[in-house]
C-alpha cells in the first residue's frame, strides 16, 4: 500500500487519480508530480515499486503544503482576515459570500440551506 | 482577479507623502483621509489612518497583517442590525441611515 503525505492511501486506481484523494492535490498537481518524477500516470497506484513511491512522497514532502498543513493554512488566512477586521474577514464570520457575489437571492453554499421567513409571501410594504 | 503587476500597488500620492513625513520626524498622528482606494505598503505600519466610509471617519490602525490590502476594506460602509421582528413591529430594521 502507497502511503504518500501521512497517511493517504489510495490504491488499485491509476496513480493520477489516486493522488488526488490527497487535501490539495488535484489534476494539474497529480500530473505535475508524475512529470516531475518520470512515473505513468496510469499505473495503478498499488503497483508502484518502492522507489517510485519514495519519489512521489520526496517530491511532495519538499515543494507542496498539504493535507493538515494546507487545512491550517487556510484556515490560519480566514482567521488574519477576522482579526483584523477586514470587510472579508466580516463576511466569513457571517457566513456570507466575501467576494461581492449577490446575496438577495443564491449564495446558498454560504448561506446553507433556505431558512423559510413566515409572512414574507406577497407584495412588499 | 488581480491588477496588473506592471503597474505595481496603487498608492494614493498625498497620502504616502504625509506619511513619510510623520515617519521622518517619527511621530504618530491620526490621519484624516478619504483614500479608501490607497494600498497599505509596509511604511504605513503602526500609524492610525481615519478613513471616511461615506459618513464618517473610523479610526483604522495598521498592522503588518493589513499590508497589501486597501485602507477601505477597514472602514465599514454598512450598518446592519438585523432583520425586522414581524411581531414586535419594525424594531431593529432599516438599514444604514
Amino acid at each position: 500500500m502507497p502511503r504518500i503525505a501521512g497517511i493517504d492511501v489510495p490504491e488499485r486506481k491509476p496513480i493520477r487519480y489516486a493522488l488526488q484523494y490527497i487535501h490539495g492535490i488535484g489534476e494539474k498537481i497529480a500530473d505535475d508530480i508524475l512529470r516531475e518524477t518520470n512515473i505513468d500516470p496510469a499505473k495503478r497506484a498499488g503497483t508502484l515499486n518502492e522507489s517510485e513511491v519514495t519519489a512521489i512522497a520526496g517530491f511532495v514532502d519538499a515543494n507542496l503544503i498539504v493535507e493538515g498543513a494546507l487545512r491550517r493554512q487556510t484556515s490560519q488566512n480566514i482567521q488574519r482576515l477576522k482579526d483584523t477586521r477586514s470587510y472579508r474577514g466580516e463576511r466569513h464570520r457571517k457566513g456570507l459570500p466575501c467576494r461581492g457575489q449577490r446575496t438577495r437571492t443564491n449564495a446558498r453554499t454560504r448561506k446553507g440551506r433556505k431558512k423559510t421567513v413566515a409572512g414574507k409571501k406577497g407584495v412588499k410594504g | 482577479m488581480g491588477r496588473s503587476l506592471k503597474k505595481g500597488p496603487f498608492v494614493d500620492e498625498s497620502l504616502y507623502l504625509r506619511v513619510e513625513r510623520l515617519n521622518q520626524q517619527s511621530k504618530r498622528e491620526p490621519l484624516k483621509t478619504w483614500a479608501r482606494r490607497c494600498t497599505i505598503v509596509p511604511e504605513f505600519i503602526g500609524h492610525t489612518f481615519k478613513v471616511h466610509n461615506g459618513r464618517a471617519f473610523l479610526d483604522v490602525f495598521v498592522t503588518e497583517d493589513m499590508v497589501g490590502h486597501k485602507l477601505g476594506e477597514f472602514s465599514h460602509t454598512r450598518l446592519f442590525r438585523g432583520h425586522t421582528n414581524k411581531k414586535e413591529g419594525i424594531e431593529g430594521g432599516e438599514k444604514g441611515s
